[in-house]
């Protein structure tokens, strides 16, 4: 709190207000480079992300900058480059590098040239812990680390948080297009999924004005009570309910920063993050370490440090979450149909295969929105299968919204 | 009254008289109307054979008013002349005889009755046949009497002579500061000083003194001077009219003043104006007045022409308040009941004040009623107050204590549970003593103390706090020279804490110190020159941070950042020459030293580079009390003003200022966790000038004031800071700050009625205040190196205050205020960083926020006006932001759940009633 920034004004809060603002819109031409990601010097991958500005009116915000040449270059002149993976993105596998030498990035464009300046290898020591403080209203995750040669100071941390999700039906058929049949329950369950996602705000921290370069349970991230996130233990299934199952996990990875680098992000978090209360700073212009080297004024924004990374994970498992905390289904609004597979209509005198106009996608053409098959309906005195349940998708198909195989971490 | 008591003395008379007489005696009839002596005497002459013989210099100020039917011309004169100083004599020959002070015998019979004329002293009056003997209205009494000041003479004898005094309040013998004493005949005037001591040098001669003074009623004093001499004006209190809209103590001051940009405002003025929750705010109010704009809403902070907030000098009773804001800026930390007026100088500076850009604004307290015991209380939604006041010694010592606490908590817990552990508290409180040791020799001592405490959901406590004592002195070495040596000390301080985690728990500690030490002399060479001049010191002890651990387990580092000490002092001779009836020049120098001193570590930067830290070339370590660095230079105040006619008046002023200390803030307003740095080797000291040209008119008696005045100004050094800078607890702040120029400039237009059931002032003003960073050491440049506008600069800016008083008890106020939206930087385009949209901001700016209006409306309600009952009570019932405009404070774009948003925060953003009650007694 050492922030005037942070200083949120209680009275103000009742009588002030915040309501959405469209400004008169801007429409500049900004097109500028937006270069994100790490020069890894260890043994991981470096991932570098290059993107373009848009107007603020714009409806999407991605832009990838494709078909740039990236490179990063030593102070010896040795070059690396990285290779395109699309959607912006170039890779290069472990690099390894020399620690005691200084890094840049360089990338060619169509058009410009830019660089970074030089930055020194910064590694992230080990983190010490991340722990979970169950509160009224969710769960909040700390991080803690030392460097034991206080050399470090700067940090930041992103995460991975991952989840799991159930459906709200449990489907034990699927349509082949053709005709409804048994699901493989083994591989094609889609009742429990895994879903992810990444740290969204700027987290950092320094222990510059501490005796010792330790950083004790800073905050990364709060999941609400009401999130899906914490409600695995709401399966259908007991196994999967089980208690000691784990409902949630989250990797916190570490960066070590230089003191530019810190005031970077910290400037950035400012701009972007932090407005709003009272006593808030004017937002500033965000000055990164990345240059045109075609037009020197042009603004290119991002930051490359370079350095390893260091990571951690933890579970949360259903025995730890409290009782009535986030209760699924998800999707409150399903519901389930009876869908026969001779059905008369009112009046009709030839019966309708509902199956095919709702499950099968190769038959029927009355209904466009497809169903997905739950259940059997089984007549016990024809002991035959006349029709099944079915329900919307998102209803029972978790895999729209995750992933159906179990990551390989994952305990 | 008057007129019954002389016709039934004439009865008498007539039946004493008349029958002897009748015979030969012709009767006349008279009915005079404060006849002068002249028309008494031709109107008798035309009605009888008699001839009448006078000086008419000693009959100027006799009026007669009498009426009489059918009397001989003796009664007439007995009647007219009884029990006065005046005398007749009427001869055998209808020659008739009138005297000041002694009879003419028109024979040498004996038995003459003869008027005893033992009360013939220099103050007795002589037209004490218009006295009315009824005490209870001393002011008719004092206004016709004549004070014959100075030894008195037969012949007034040519030449000038001083005549000095005091302006009391009668009821309670309390200064009236700021009256306005004005000579018709001559032209000319004098304002009463902060102790309501005035002097003026007029002709020798018959005067009438017009005096005017705030919140009280008009009156005049008739006077001879004969010499050198002292007169006590005491004035009654405005008691029975509502609060009565009036800007200025003087009312040709507008046109008159030598001064430009100068407002003073009544405590009873202030309280009209409608605020938020209620509270009268000392602050608030001058935000109405041109060239004043505000840093924004629920804040203290104010512009003045294109100042930033810190170039503005705020003064409690002479002591510097750093802090001037209760609660983070809603309430004022002033005391209403305590203080009596304010002043705000935003282009005459006198010479007396310096240290700072802008503006000063002095705020007075009053001075304890040296009568009687009295006090007030009053209650509000959110504080209370009560303040009581009397004297120690009768007449000659009193004090005044005033308290004001809040009990805002319980709006806290009103709060959703996860601010339920928040607590607000804070209170002032104000002591002031004032004891007269004799005619020559005053003492004052003042004292001052706000605090504030806030503490946020149990977890961070801040608390800041103002100190202040002084004793002021003053001397009266004759009636044209008198002194005020005064002496004080100040501070402000703040802290924030925390244990909220253990590891990181801290103190974090700022505290500026000054100690003052001021001799303002006054000397009234003569009626042309008023010759001001002294010497002011300030020594400043700030202590720029210091962050400790807290608690056992804290692992935090003490950080402290060197103590700054440095000594602020200026020398000044001012001036107030009146070269003709028509034309007024005020001149004067301060010539300011300021002394940084150690001990300090100071570093060295190479030169012609940017200071960053790549750049120190070495240190240096200068011990205790050595002086370090020293600027000097002089500060020019100049303005005249030429009257076109007794209504009109052009002024022009030029001014140039400095200021040593620096507020570091890159926040909208101001924080309570800014710090205060001073001009070292590195941060060269503010300077800035003003030229300022005014047109100034009063129509219909003085009741309608107008004005327009432009400015323009420049400013230089100013500090702005690069992008990301941190301001506390720096080391090394030169790096994080850059030197800017600045130019602002603007027309101020300004209508004002001061009397009449409506009245109130509507105030236009078109400014503009741009920056520039064009310093190429810098390493940074804002905008390319253009200019661009300050935060504050708002082009258009209108106010309207208006009281309109149905009767004496009920009153209602409107105060509306229009604004230009500040200008803001805005985000021009978009991209994904960190897992988030995000933004990328335009050049610094070059946008605005929404235009600003709000109305406010309240009704007064007084308690009957009884003179005589143990308390007097009054209501104010109102709204503020009646239409309930979401006036934007700012705007801005954040990220929330990965998407960029735009919102607009607003403060009072629907109508706030309030209601407060006032008791005095």
């Amino acid at each position: 709190m050492r922030n005037p920034e942070k200083l949120i004004l209680i009275a103000m809060i009742i009588i002030s207000c915040k309501k959405p603002y469209d400004p008169p819109v801007v429409n500049s031409n900004s097109n500028y480079l937006v270069v994100e990601g790490q020069i890894n010097t260890g043994s991981d991958s470096t991932v570098i992300k290059l993107s373009r500005t848009v107007n603020i009116s714009n409806k999407f915000t991605l832009n990838p900058e494709l078909d740039a040449v990236v490179t990063v270059e030593s102070d010896q002149n040795a070059s690396f480059q990285l290779t395109g993976t699309g959607g912006g993105y170039y890779v290069s596998a472990g690099l390894n590098l020399d620690n005691t030498r200084k890094y840049r990035l360089r990338i060619k464009t169509a058009n410009e040239i830019y660089h970074s300046d030089f930055v020194a290898v910064a590694n992230s020591p080990a983190i010490d812990t991340v722990s979970s403080t169950f509160e009224n209203d969710g769960v909040r995750f700390y991080v803690s680390t030392h460097d034991p040669n206080n050399n470090t100071h700067y940090y930041r941390w992103d995460y991975r948080e991952t989840w799991i999700i159930h459906s709200n039906y449990y489907s034990f058929y699927k349509s082949n297009g053709d005709s409804v049949i048994d699901r493989n329950l083994m591989n094609d369950e889609v009742y429990q999924c895994w879903r992810s996602d990444t740290a969204s705000g700027i987290n950092i921290a320094s222990s510059s004005h501490l005796h010792k370069d330790v950083i004790s349970n800073n905050p990364v991230t709060f999941v609400s009570s009401a999130s899906e996130k914490l409600s695995a233990k709401y399966s259908i299934v007991a196994a999967q309910s089980a208690p000691t199952n784990s409902a949630y996990s989250i990797l916190v990875r570490q960066y070590a920063l230089t003191a530019d680098a810190y005031t970077f992000w910290a400037n950035l978090k400012k701009n972007t993050e932090l407005l709003g209360s009272i006593f808030d700073a004017q937002p500033s212009q965000l000055k990164g370490n990345i240059h045109s080297e075609t037009s020197p004024p042009e603004p290119v924004i991002g930051y490359i440090s370079a350095g390893t990374v260091t990571s951690k994970r933890i579970f949360i498992k259903n025995q730890d979450v409290p009782a009535g905390w986030a209760s699924p289904p998800a999707f409150s609004n399903c519901k389930l149909d009876t869908l026969f597979l001779s059905w008369y209509a009112p009046g009709a005198t030839v019966p309708l295969n509902q199956e095919n106009e709702y499950f099968n996608y190769n038959k029927g053409n009355l209904y466009k929105n497809r169903l997905i098959p739950v259940v059997a309906i089984w007549n016990q005195q024809l002991g035959t299968i006349i029709g099944h349940t079915g329900s919307t998708p998102e209803c029972v198909d978790c895999t729209l919204r995750g992933t159906n195989k179990q990551p390989d971490f994952w305990r | 009254m008057r007129k019954t008591y002389l016709i039934s003395l004439c009865f008498l008379f007539f039946l004493q008289t008349a029958l002897a007489q009748q015979k030969n005696i012709k009767l006349i009839s008279c009915n005079f109307q404060q006849a002068t002596i002249a028309q008494f005497a031709a109107d008798l002459e035309s009605k009888s054979s008699a001839h009448f013989y006078y000086d008419p210099t000693q009959f100027d100020s006799l009026r007669v008013t009498l009426q009489i039917t059918e009397q001989p011309l003796e009664s007439i004169l007995y009647a007219a002349f009884k029990n006065t100083n005046y005398h007749y004599a009427i001869t055998s020959s209808q020659q008739v005889f009138i005297t000041k002070g002694r009879q003419i015998k028109t024979d040498l019979a004996p038995g003459f009755i003869t008027i005893a004329t033992a009360s013939n002293t220099q103050t007795s009056a002589v037209a004490d046949y218009t006295d009315d003997k009824d005490k209870n209205v001393p002011d008719a009494t004092t206004e016709n009497k004549l004070y014959e000041i100075g030894t008195r003479t037969n012949t007034i004898k040519p030449g000038n002579a001083t005549l000095s005094g005091y302006v009391r309040d009668i009821k309670s013998g309390e200064a009236v500061v700021g009256a306005s004493i004005y000579v018709a005949n001559t032209k000319t005037g004098v304002a009463t000083d902060q102790f309501g001591y005035f002097t003026i040098t007029l002709p020798r001669g018959r005067h009438t003194l017009n005096v005017r003074g705030l919140g009280m009623r008009d009156t005049r004093r008739q006077t001879v001077l004969y010499n050198d001499g002292k007169l006590i004006i005491e004035m009654q209190e405005q008691v029975n009219s509502l609060k009565e809209v009036k800007i200025s103590a003087d009312k040709v001051a507008n046109v008159r003043s030598v001064e430009l940009g100068v407002t003073r405002l009544d405590i009873k003025n202030i309280k009209q104006i409608p605020t938020a929750f209620g509270e009268t705010d000392v602050l608030k109010v001058i935000l109405t007045l041109p060239g004043v704009t505000s840093v924004g809403e629920a804040t203290t902070g104010f512009n003045v022409r294109g100042g930033s907030a810190d170039e503005n000098l705020i003064l409690l009773n002479g002591a510097t308040i750093y802090n001037p804001a209760h609660f983070f800026g809603f309430f004022a930390a002033f005391n209403p009941d305590i203080v009596k007026d304010i002043e705000l100088y935003k282009s005459s500076i006198p010479e007396k004040f310096g240290g700072r850009l802008s503006s000063v604004l002095e705020v007075t307290n009053r001075e304890g009623n040296k009568k009687i015991f009295t006090g007030s209380a009053g209650i509000g939604l959110l504080t209370s107050r009560i303040n009581v006041e009397g004297p120690i010694i009768k007449d000659k010592t009193s004090f005044i204590f005033g308290a004001r606490t809040t009990y805002s908590n319980w709006l806290l817990n009103l709060l959703p549970d996860a601010y339920k552990h928040s607590s607000a508290s804070f209170y002032d409180v104000n002591l002031d003593i004032s004891h007269q040791i004799n005619d020559k020799n005053n003492i004052y001592l003042s004292s001052y103390i706000s605090n504030d405490k806030f503490k946020l959901n149990s977890d961070t406590t801040y608390s800041y706090s103002n100190k202040s004592v002084s004793l002021k002195w003053k001397h009266n070495y004759s009636t044209k020279l008198f002194s005020l040596i005064s002496g004080g000390f100040d501070r402000y301080q703040y802290d924030i804490n925390s244990t909220a985690n253990p590891v990181n728990g801290y103190d974090l500690a700022f505290n500026i110190n000054q100690s003052n030490f001021k001799a303002d002399f006054t000397y009234y060479l003569n009626n042309k020159h008023t010759i001001d001049f002294g010497l002011n010191s300030i020594l400043y002890n700030i202590n720029p941070g210091t962050f400790e651990p807290l608690g056992a387990q804290s692992l935090v580092l003490p950080q402290v950042v060197a103590p700054e000490q440095a000594l602020e002092s200026a020398l000044y001779l001012g001036d107030k020459y009146d070269v003709s009836t028509n034309f007024s020049i005020s001149a004067g120098v301060r010539f300011n030293i300021y002394n940084y001193l150690g001990p300090q570590t100071v570093d060295n930067y190479a030169p012609n580079l940017p200071r960053e830290p790549g750049n120190v070339l070495d240190s240096t370590a200068f011990s205790k009390g050595h002086i370090i660095n020293t600027y000097a230079a002089p500060d020019i105040r100049l303005s005249a003003r030429y009257l076109l006619n007794d209504n009109l008046s052009v002024k022009a002023g030029y001014n140039t200022l400095h200021q040593y200390i620096h507020l570091l803030s890159n926040s909208t307003s101001i924080s309570p966790t800014d710090v205060y740095k001073l001009s070292d080797p590195n941060i060269k000291p503010e300077s800035g000038d003003q030229v300022s040209l005014g047109l100034f008119q009063n129509a219909k008696q003085n009741t309608i004031e107008m004005s327009v005045e432009v400015y323009y100004k420049r400013l230089r050094n100013y500090l702005d800071y690069k992008s990301g800078a941190v301001l506390l607890l720096n080391q090394h702040i030169e790096q994080d700050v850059i030197n800017t120029k600045g130019k602002a400039y603007g027309a101020e237009f300004l209508l004002k009625k001061t009397a009449g059931k409506l009245n109130g002032w509507i105030s236009y003003t078109y400014s503009r205040t741009f920056l520039k960073q064009d310093d190429p050491n810098a390493g940074e440049l804002i905008n390319e190196g253009n200019w661009y506008p300050a935060n504050y600069d708002k082009p258009h800016s209108f106010n309207f205050t208006g009281n309109y008083r149905f009767t004496h008890r009920y009153s209602v106020s409107l105060d509306v205020a229009y604004s230009t939206g500040r200008p803001i930087t805005l985000p021009i385009a978009k991209y994904e960083y960190a897992g988030s949209e995000r933004v990328f901001y335009s050049d610094r700016n070059a946008y605005r926020i929404p235009d600003y209006f709000r109305s406010d409306f309240s009704i007064n309600i007084e308690g009957n006006h009884r003179v005589h009952q143990k308390t007097h009570n009054s209501w104010t019932v109102g709204v503020y932001n009646l239409t309930g405009r979401q006036n934007a404070y700012s705007t801005f774009f954040t990220e929330q759940s990965g998407v960029i948003s735009g919102y607009k925060l607003s403060i009072f953003a629907s109508p706030i009633p309030f209601i407060n009650y006032n008791i005095r007694f």
